[in-house]
């Protein structure tokens, strides 16, 4: 990128009338996508607001007071953070395993293997919901957080394996080598070597699937049932439906709550190094 | 900082697996002797929940070792029989003793999710202070009990004495057929511009609201009905239907109701209760005869001047043909479930929740209709809202839902049928042919009737 | 994490220029790097042994994923139901869901209108957006550019729901968007009601952005300045040079966010279901929404299961494509 911005400060006088027309374009752009934001932050601060956008009269943080009570934050937080956590560290840990042979050894086994990956990549989760509900049934897992855990790792573990197997494929064989030569064995190596090496790359994936799992709304919705196992996701969906036509300030408040560990943790792996970035690692073709 | 982010990870990691250990250990520990009772709660309905919290301690002092596991169910109607047929699945997650409405009792019985309480039911000396309507709504098709109501319900129209005066309308006000009703929207109208006249709702949004406090008033109000029960086949293709949509038609296309915008948000009935009511800007609607507790003390939208500025009028028949009233009543129920490894203890739970004591308090709070003889009887109860014996009356017209366990699909599409006239997707005529081909889709050709 | 701390390690990013056998979706099997250990003496056992690391992840993946989708086309021959008497005893129906299914009249519309959701909002809305706004970026000044990323991306970031109810508050009748509208004199109809489609593929635009966005600046980045220069002395205009040089040189990126965002569109069901709830009628009930209403609202899960394989079926079609068109020797 830098490259880029520094050609275009050195560029011809066309070429800064091209950058002026951008910067327009982009900005109007940018409003159009903040615009719906908006009316989250203006009404969480109103005590009396509702769907219009409007300067609160009597800005307060009494919605988020009103909301930040165990059972309708603390806990449904807990959950969310027990469930994508969870689901973030299995995935990691399945994904380094399947990776390193992948990226490893040459074997026939590889090729089919990362197309069925990269298939499963592409599967409409929303598509197997109702067959993982029968399915949870029969096995009894029904509202089971551990089985939820699972299944959510299941469901990021293809595209995890994937951008793992990049990440790996780049950390050179040579380090590995110095290892075995000390006699230590793959998995060793693989431990002490290769994982520290891609630790930023593994921070990555992990952090997607945390974000991906702890926006889920419909696989909680439909596999955990006991409301004291809710994840914020469905709470916010009960409130909304409860009381959303009448209090739309804390439904915000409430919004803004639980978007906001995501949005840190955005911020922070696209400060290390650059969302962009990251996405090459991922799914460079 | 790797330091940090491994300590973080192995904090993560360490207390997701205290997480799952934690969780598993619970469930199979205190398993045998631990109740779970499902119900309703939402922001208008919390006498139940004020209910069990209250028995809770009274019915674990008296069993030791027992403990009571509420889990309510913040949910509105459909949303809670989607999570509670969704619990049904499994005995782990089956609850032991449930709130379950009258309408899906015979599918749920059929699904084999009810225990069956007849010896329970015949130990128990308050059953025989259950009327007869009572004990016949939570009966199988195999002539057993399966649940026990905690009150009924009948339907009327309520409607804002200030707002029909203002109109010029003599109060207390009873229309006799279904254009006395239009007349008198037409005058609030012509009167108060910005007053919703009379609204009735439609749509898939409400739910079973749709077809129990508007629909079905019409229907049955016409000769024509949903289900024949002789031949226990369903009625398709009646001119009652077709009329009772062009009313709604009517009045949604004059405005006389809400915009169909609102009409399809399910939460209308809140802003009918908790906002148009009270600030006058509508003249009447129907609804259940619980609709006194949203506004009386303790309920969701407090407004003491109910009691002079609400009148109820029993909803007319097409033509003013007798019984001179059309109502529908339903009810909820509280139910064992089959999968209960404790069948005594869940049945003890729920008999003391429907003693005398409890289903008076329950049928004051929610503004039941009781069912219990002892309670219908009591002065408490009668006195309870001015309103009582109005609602009470209309039991002698009312009608009930076909109990099928067909019925809650068939509801469904003379909800969509109501959706796509008063949206205007389809003419009376093309919606009423669209619920004929759907109702023999779901039953079959030989299970309809002209 | 600090960035200063983490740079140093970029080398172990695939971002590098040269990584050592950069798997790519349409090479997999290029890990030179594990050929060299590959002795003439790699027995059965070396591979097996070799093979176990693989096997948590095959295990997930068998019992969470594939089990679901074979119990998918199992349960879809079936009556399975949340209630009644098929609840008890469940039995083989052979291919009556899929008859009542391709007779049933909302099932054309829901797959129209899941296709023009598909189309609309992902291959034409997301996709050119997010090239558009790459594109611009590279021009535009630094300032600028991030912030307008820092924008699109807010809106990806945010949970699920929680974008859907923004999108709700945003789309309703006295929402922000009627408000601006009035403010330039006019009055915006009741979009959620009159205009349901046009909100949900405006709304998942608005969400869903950001991806296509990082994707094509990934690609951007990567596409050699020497090129685009000789090119411009060459003597090529702006737009000439994109279609010629830029979209051919990122041909695969663009597969591949296609395939992408194709498929997580096509399992948007929350921002559907809270915004719209599929009405009013069947405007815009999608096949997910479709599928969610029988399984779970009408309580029949067969049917809602054979709705569930259809669109598993759609969306394999979808990768076949994609994944062909990524094959080497045809980029």
């Amino acid at each position: 990128m830098s490259v880029a911005t520094l050609a275009a400060s050195v560029a011809s006088p066309r070429k800064a009338t091209a950058a002026a027309l951008s910067n327009g374009i982009l900005i109007v752009i940018a409003l159009c996508f903040l615009l719906p934001l908006a009316w989250l932050i203006l009404a969480s601060l109103d005590p009396d607001a509702s769907y219009r956008t409007q300067i609160p009269a009597n800005p307060s943080f009494a919605n988020y007071a009103a909301v930040l009570t165990p059972g309708l934050t603390f806990l449904p937080l807990w959950n969310s953070l027990l469930l994508s956590g969870g689901a973030a560290v299995a995935t990691v840990v399945a994904a380094v395993l399947a990776a390193y042979p992948l990226s490893r050894y040459t074997m026939r086994f590889n090729k089919p293997f990362m197309y069925a990956i990269l298939f499963g990549t592409c599967l409409p989760i929303t598509a197997i919901m109702v067959p993982v509900y029968s399915l949870f049934v029969r096995l009894n897992l029904i509202d089971s957080m551990p089985a939820s855990i699972l299944f959510m790792a299941a469901t990021s573990l293809p595209m995890a394996i994937w951008m793992t197997k990049n990440f790996m494929d780049s950390v050179p064989i040579s380090l590995e080598e110095a290892a075995w030569v000390d006699g230590a064995s793959a998995m060793t190596a693989l431990r002490r070597v290769v994982v520290p090496l891609m630790r930023p790359g593994l921070g990555v994936v992990f952090i997607f699937v945390f974000i991906q799992a702890w926006g889920n709304f419909f696989v909680p919705f439909v596999l955990l049932l006991s409301p004291s196992k809710q994840p914020a996701a469905v709470s916010i969906y009960s409130f909304f439906g409860q009381y959303g036509a009448i209090a739309y300030g804390q439904l915000a408040a409430f919004s803004v709550l639980y978007s906001v560990p995501v949005i840190l943790l955005y911020a922070l792996v696209s400060r290390g190094m650059g969302a962009s970035f990251t996405l090459s690692g991922a799914i460079k073709g | 900082m790797h330091r940090t982010a491994k300590l973080a990870v192995s904090v993560l990691m360490a207390t997701s697996m205290i997480a799952l250990a934690g969780c598993s250990a619970a469930d199979t520990g205190a398993d045998s002797k631990t109740l779970k009772i499902v119900y309703e709660k939402t922001d208008s309905f919390t006498a139940l929940d004020t209910l069990f919290k209250k028995i809770k301690p009274e019915f674990e002092a008296a069993h030791k070792g027992v403990t009571v596991n509420l889990q309510p169910i913040q949910a509105n109607d459909d949303d809670y029989s989607t999570k509670l047929a969704l619990s049904q699945q499994s005995a782990e997650t089956a609850p032991d003793v449930f709130y379950e409405d009258t309408f899906r009792l015979r599918s749920d019985i059929d699904a084999g999710y009810l225990l069956n309480l007849d010896d329970h039911l015949d130990g128990w000396a308050d059953w025989s202070k259950f009327n007869e309507g009572a004990k016949g709504a939570g009966m199988g098709d195999d002539g057993s009990t399966y649940a026990v109501p905690l009150g009924t319900d009948t339907r009327g129209i309520w409607y804002s004495k200030p707002v029909f005066t203002k109109a010029g309308i003599a109060v207390p006000w009873q229309p006799e057929t279904w254009d006395d009703i239009l007349t008198a929207a037409r005058k609030i109208q012509a009167t108060q511009p910005g007053v919703v006249p009379f609204n009735m709702y439609a749509g898939k949004g409400t739910g079973e609201g749709t077809v129990m406090q508007s629909f079905y008033e019409l229907l049955y109000g016409t000769g024509d009905s949903l289900y024949n029960e002789n031949d226990q086949k369903w009625v398709v293709g009646s001119a009652g239907f077709k009329d009772s949509l062009t009313f709604l038609d009517t009045l949604y296309s004059e405005k006389l109701a809400v915009d169909p915008s609102d009409a399809l948000d399910p939460n209308v009935w809140k802003k009918v209760f908790g906002e148009l009511f009270p600030k006058g800007q509508l003249g009447g609607t129907v609804e259940g005869s619980y609709t006194p507790s949203f506004w009386q003390k303790g309920g969701s939208y407090e407004w003491p001047a109910y009691v002079t500025d609400m009148g109820v009028a029993a909803f007319p028949t097409q033509n003013g043909d007798a019984p001179h009233g059309v109502s529908m009543s339903g009810g909820w129920t509280l139910a064992v479930g089959a999968k209960t490894k404790n069948a005594d203890l869940a049945f003890e739970f729920l008999s003391l929740a429907l003693n005398k004591e409890n289903s008076l308090w329950y049928d004051i709070n929610n503004s039941q209709i009781a069912v219990r003889t002892d309670v219908a009887a009591d002065p408490t109860y009668l006195a309870a809202n001015p309103f009582v014996a109005a609602v009470t009356d209309l039991v002698s017209v009312t009608h009930y839902r076909p109990a099928t366990s067909d019925y809650p699909k068939i509801s469904a599409e003379v909800q969509a049928a109501t959706e796509a006239v008063i949206t205007g997707q389809m003419s009376v005529d093309e919606a009423s042919a669209a619920y004929d081909t759907a109702v023999e889709a779901i039953v079959g050709s030989d299970k309809v009737t002209k | 994490m600090k960035a200063e701390q983490i740079a140093p390690t970029r080398g172990a990013n695939p971002g590098e220029p040269e990584p050592v056998g950069s798997g790519s979706p349409g090479r997999p099997e290029s890990t030179e790097g594990g050929s060299r250990r590959r002795g003439p003496l790699g027995t059965r056992a070396r591979t097996a042994a070799r093979l176990l690391p693989l096997v948590p992840a095959v295990l997930l993946l068998l019992v969470f994923l594939a089990g679901p989708v074979a119990w998918s086309f199992y349960g879809s021959f079936t009556n399975a139901a949340l209630t009644g008497k098929e609840a008890r005893n469940p039995q083989w129906v052979g291919l009556e869901n899929y008859v009542t299914l391709f007779q049933d009249p909302v099932f054309p519309l829901a797959l129209w209108l899941t296709v023009v959701f598909v189309v609309a909002s992902a291959i034409i809305g997301q996709n050119f957006l997010g090239l558009g706004i790459a594109l611009l970026m590279n021009r535009a000044n630094r300032v600028v550019g991030s912030l307008v990323g820092l924008t699109v991306v807010a809106a990806w970031v945010l949970p699920e729901i929680v974008a859907a109810f923004v999108a709700y508050a945003y789309f309703s009748k006295d929402g922000t968007l009627n408000q601006v509208l009035s403010a330039f004199g006019m009055t915006g109809p009741n979009w959620l009601f009159s205009l349901p489609m046009l909100a949900i593929i405006l709304a998942n635009v608005w969400r869903g952005t950001a991806f296509s966005m990082m994707v094509y600046r990934a690609a951007l980045n990567d596409v050699p300045i020497e090129i685009t220069e000789a090119a411009m002395i060459d003597g090529a205009g702006g737009s000439k040079r994109l279609v010629l040089i830029t979209i051919p040189m990122i041909k695969s990126s663009i597969t591949t966010n296609l395939m992408l965002i194709t498929l997580q569109t096509l399992s948007v069901f929350t921002l559907i279901w809270v915004m719209t709830a599929g009405g009013p009628g069947n405007q815009s009930t999608t096949l997910p929404v479709m599928a969610f209403q029988e399984a779970f609202r009408f309580s029949d899960i067969g049917y809602g299961t054979a709705i569930a394989t259809v669109m598993l079926l759609i969306g394999a079609a979808f990768s076949v494509v994609y994944i062909r068109a990524l094959r080497p020797g045809k980029g």
